[in-house]
C-alpha cells in the first residue's frame, strides 16, 4: 500500500509541474491521477497531519477566511497544509495533500486548512474527517448547479453526523447556519456583530425568513445584510446565538476596525463583509487552542493575491478587482465600492460557464440600484452575458457602455476614464481578467 | 391609467430573479405615464382580487411551495372567480405548477389551485437549460432558462410556445407553458419578462383592456437592447 501511495504521490507532482510548466492550472489535475492511482489516498495523507483539521464552508468567504486561518496558525509557528487557490471539490483537496507531501508519501504538518465546496463535502469529510468546520454563512447561490438552499442544508446536516465530534465554528448571526450547528448535536462555538454596523438596503433579498425549527416566520431586530442579523423565532426559542467571539465597536471604510476580546483588529480592507470572514478566521485560531497574538500583525502582512479586492496600478490608474458571484456577494461589493466617495468608473464582467452557473437570473436580486450616484461616472459591461447585465441595468434606469472583450474595457477606461477603476467579475472571469490586469500592469 | 400588480407570496415565492419581473412590468407601465403599483403580499394577507389587475405568481423551494399550497386553499375560491372574470395572471415554474390540479412528488401530492385543467408529475432528473420558445402570441422568440423536476400535461390547452430548444413542459411534448384566458403559466425565469417585453406587454395590455373595457394600443418603446439580449440567446442556442 505504501508503494502505492508513493507513486501516486510521486504521478501527481509530476502532473502538477507539467501543467505550471504548460502555464495552466493544473491543481485538478494532479488530485484526479493521484485518487486514480490511489483510491485512499486522502485518508492515507489527511490522518499524518499531527494535530488538527479545519473545514471550511459556506456560501462566501471561503477562500478568504481559509486562507487567513492558514496564515493564523502559521503565524503561531504551525506547519498547515491549505488548499490556497480554492480549488474546493475532491480532486483539489487531494491535490493540497500530494502537492504537500514528500516524495515518500510522508506529511509534515501540524495542520490542514481545507475548504471545501459544500455539495462536495460528501466525498472530502468521510475521507479527512475534519476536527473542526468553519461555516461562514449559506446564501442563494448557482440555483442550476447547487439546486435550492434547503439540499445544501440536507447535505451539511448530514455531514454533521456523520462527523459527530467534529466541532462546528459558525456565523451566529446567520440564522440559516447557526440553526444547522445548534441542532447537529455537535459542539459548537458562534462568532457574530452584537450592534448593527451598516444600514441593509429595505429590499434585499433575505433566505430562510421562516424558523427552520417550527416554520413560524422569524422577526428580526435589525439586519447587517441579506438575512445576517439579530433574529429570533416569536414562536419556539430559536434565536441567535449569544456570540463566543463578538466583534465590538466596527468601523467600515477605506480600512476595517474592530475589538474582539479587548484585542483591536486593524485591516486595510474595504468592505463590511471582510469582519466576519477576519472573525471567522480569529475564532478559529482560538478555538484551536492558541491566544492569537499574532493575529494582528499576520493581518498586516496578509495580501491574498487572489482578486479578492486586488489592487493594480495601470498607467496612473488605480484598479480594483473583485469576485462577485451570487446576490449576497455583489450587494456587499457594491456596498464597499460605494463606500468610496471618490469619482470612479466601474466594469462589470458576466459570464455563464459551467462553474459560474449558466443561469444568470440571479443579477435581477442584486440592488443595482445602488450604483446610480453621481460618483460613479461610467459603468462599462462585459463577459458572455453582458447584455442580460445592460438589461439589468436599464431596468434600474442606469446607462450602460457594452463591450463585450474585458481586456478592451479595460483599456478604454483607462485611457478615458476617472483614474479609479473598480472591476467586478464572476467566477470564470476571475482568473483570466486578473491575467489581464497583470499583464497590463507590467506594460510601458 | 392605472395597473395594479400583486406579487403572491413574495417572501416564499422569490426564486432567482422572480423581482425582475415585477420591475419589468413597473418600468414598462411608468415609461409609457401609465401609473403602476405592486402590492406583495404575505400569507396572512386578505387578498381582495377585484383590485388587482396583473398577478404574479413566482417559484419557490419545494418545501416552501408546500407552505403556500395549504394557504392557496383558502384563495382558491376568488382566484378561480378572478380568472374566468379574464383576470391576468403570470405563473413562473412553481407558480405555474399551482395553477394546476396537483404536484405529485416523491414526498407526497401537492394539491394545486385547479385554475387551469393541468397537473404536473415529479420526473427523472431535473430539466436544467437555457430555453428558446416559438409562440402563436409574438413574433419574437421567447428566451429564458428552466430549472424544474416536475413534468407539465396541460390536456387540451393551449400551450405557450413550441420549444425551438430545451426541454419544455414535460421534455417530450415539444411544448411549453400553457396559455388559458389571461393566464399564461411558463417554466421560463431568467427572468422572464425584460428579455421577452413582448410577454411583458401583452400582460400590461391585457390588463389595461380588461380594466378600461376598451381596445387599448400601448405606446411603443425603444427595446432594441431587449431585443438585443433576446437575439443572443436565440442565436446561441437556435441558429447557431
Amino acid at each position: 500500500m505504501k508503494i502505492r501511495v508513493m507513486i501516486a504521490v510521486c504521478a501527481a507532482k509530476f502532473v502538477g509541474y507539467v501543467c505550471k510548466k504548460m502555464g495552466r492550472q493544473g491543481v485538478t489535475w494532479a488530485g484526479k491521477v493521484a485518487i486514480k492511482i490511489c483510491p485512499d489516498i486522502l485518508e492515507q495523507l489527511s490522518s499524518q497531519v499531527r494535530k488538527a483539521i479545519f473545514a471550511t464552508c459556506g456560501t462566501n468567504g471561503k477562500t478568504t477566511t481559509n486562507n487567513m486561518l492558514c496564515a493564523a496558525l502559521e503565524a503561531e509557528g504551525q506547519k498547515v497544509i491549505c488548499n490556497h487557490t480554492g480549488s474546493n471539490m475532491l480532486n483539489g483537496v487531494v491535490a493540497a495533500f500530494v502537492l504537500a507531501s514528500k516524495w515518500n508519501g510522508k506529511i509534515d504538518a501540524d495542520y490542514a486548512c481545507i475548504e471545501a465546496d459544500e455539495a462536495s463535502t460528501r466525498h472530502i469529510f468521510p475521507r479527512i474527517k475534519p476536527d473542526y468546520m468553519l461555516l461562514t454563512n449559506l446564501f442563494r447561490d448557482q440555483l442550476d448547479r447547487y439546486g435550492e438552499i434547503d439540499i445544501t442544508m440536507n447535505i451539511l446536516e448530514e455531514m454533521m453526523r456523520k462527523v459527530p465530534k467534529m466541532q462546528i465554528i459558525v456565523n451566529g448571526d446567520d440564522a440559516l447556519s447557526a440553526y444547522l450547528a445548534m441542532d447537529s448535536g455537535n459542539p459548537y462555538v458562534t462568532y457574530g456583530i452584537s450592534k448593527p454596523v451598516i444600514k441593509s438596503a429595505a429590499n434585499e433579498i433575505r433566505e430562510g425568513r421562516f424558523c427552520k425549527r417550527c416554520g413560524e416566520k422569524l422577526e428580526y431586530r435589525f439586519y447587517h445584510y441579506s438575512q445576517l442579523g439579530d433574529y429570533y423565532c416569536p414562536k419556539c426559542r430559536f434565536a441567535r446565538p449569544k456570540p463566543d467571539f463578538d466583534a465590538e465597536d466596527v468601523k467600515v471604510g477605506d480600512q476595517l476596525s474592530f475589538c474582539v476580546e479587548g484585542k483591536h483588529i486593524v485591516a486595510n480592507y474595504k468592505g463590511f463583509y471582510n469582519v466576519y470572514n477576519i472573525l471567522a478566521a480569529y475564532a478559529g485560531v482560538r478555538t484551536a487552542g492558541f491566544a492569537g497574538e499574532h493575529f494582528g500583525d499576520m493581518l498586516r502582512r496578509f495580501n491574498p493575491e487572489n482578486g479578492r479586492m486586488e489592487q493594480f496600478r495601470i498607467k496612473g490608474t488605480g484598479v480594483t478587482l473583485n469576485l462577485a458571484k451570487n446576490p449576497a456577494g455583489f450587494n456587499q461589493n457594491i456596498s464597499a465600492v460605494m463606500q468610496d466617495q471618490a469619482p470612479k468608473d466601474i466594469i462589470i464582467a458576466i459570464n455563464d460557464n459551467a462553474q459560474d452557473g449558466t443561469d444568470i437570473s440571479w443579477l435581477w436580486d442584486v440592488d443595482f440600484d445602488l450604483l446610480g450616484n453621481d460618483s460613479v461616472k461610467s459603468i462599462t459591461v462585459s463577459g458572455i452575458r453582458c447584455q442580460d447585465m445592460r438589461l439589468r441595468l436599464k431596468y434600474v434606469d442606469i446607462p450602460s457602455i457594452l463591450q463585450g472583450d474585458v481586456e478592451k474595457a479595460i483599456r478604454d477606461r483607462v485611457e478615458d476614464g476617472t483614474g479609479n477603476l473598480y472591476v467586478l467579475v464572476n467566477y470564470t472571469a476571475l482568473f483570466s481578467t486578473r491575467n489581464i490586469l497583470k499583464r497590463l500592469e507590467g506594460e510601458r | 391609467m392605472k395597473i395594479t400588480i400583486g406579487h403572491l407570496y413574495p417572501d416564499l415565492l422569490n426564486l432567482y430573479g422572480d423581482r425582475g419581473n415585477i420591475q419589468c412590468l413597473m418600468k414598462r407601465c411608468q415609461w409609457r405615464g401609465i401609473e403602476a403599483e405592486t402590492i406583495p403580499f404575505e400569507l396572512d394577507d386578505k387578498i381582495d382580487f377585484s383590485k388587482l389587475d396583473i398577478v404574479l405568481l413566482g417559484g419557490g423551494s419545494d418545501r416552501e411551495q408546500m407552505i403556500v399550497c395549504e394557504k392557496l386553499q383558502e384563495i382558491q375560491p376568488d382566484f378561480k372567480a378572478y380568472v374566468e372574470d379574464n383576470g391576468v395572471v403570470i405563473a413562473i415554474c412553481g407558480g405555474y405548477q399551482l395553477l394546476g390540479k396537483y404536484y405529485k412528488t416523491d414526498q407526497g401530492n401537492m394539491k394545486g389551485l385547479d385554475l387551469v385543467d393541468l397537473y404536473t408529475e415529479q420526473g427523472e432528473g431535473r430539466l436544467i437549460q437555457n430555453i428558446v420558445l416559438q409562440s402563436d402570441l409574438f413574433d419574437m422568440p421567447i428566451v429564458g432558462f428552466e430549472n424544474h423536476g416536475g413534468r407539465t400535461c396541460i390536456n387540451n390547452n393551449k400551450p405557450l410556445g413550441k420549444v425551438l430548444y430545451g426541454a419544455g413542459n414535460d421534455g417530450k411534448s415539444g411544448y411549453e407553458g400553457v396559455v388559458y384566458k389571461n393566464v399564461i403559466g411558463t417554466y421560463l425565469h431568467g427572468p422572464l419578462l425584460p428579455k421577452n417585453p413582448q410577454l411583458a406587454d401583452w400582460l400590461i395590455q391585457h390588463a389595461l383592456e380588461r380594466k378600461y373595457g376598451k381596445e387599448t394600443e400601448l405606446t411603443p418603446l425603444d427595446d432594441s437592447q431587449e431585443k438585443e439580449a433576446n437575439d443572443y440567446i436565440y442565436h446561441r442556442f437556435v441558429r447557431g
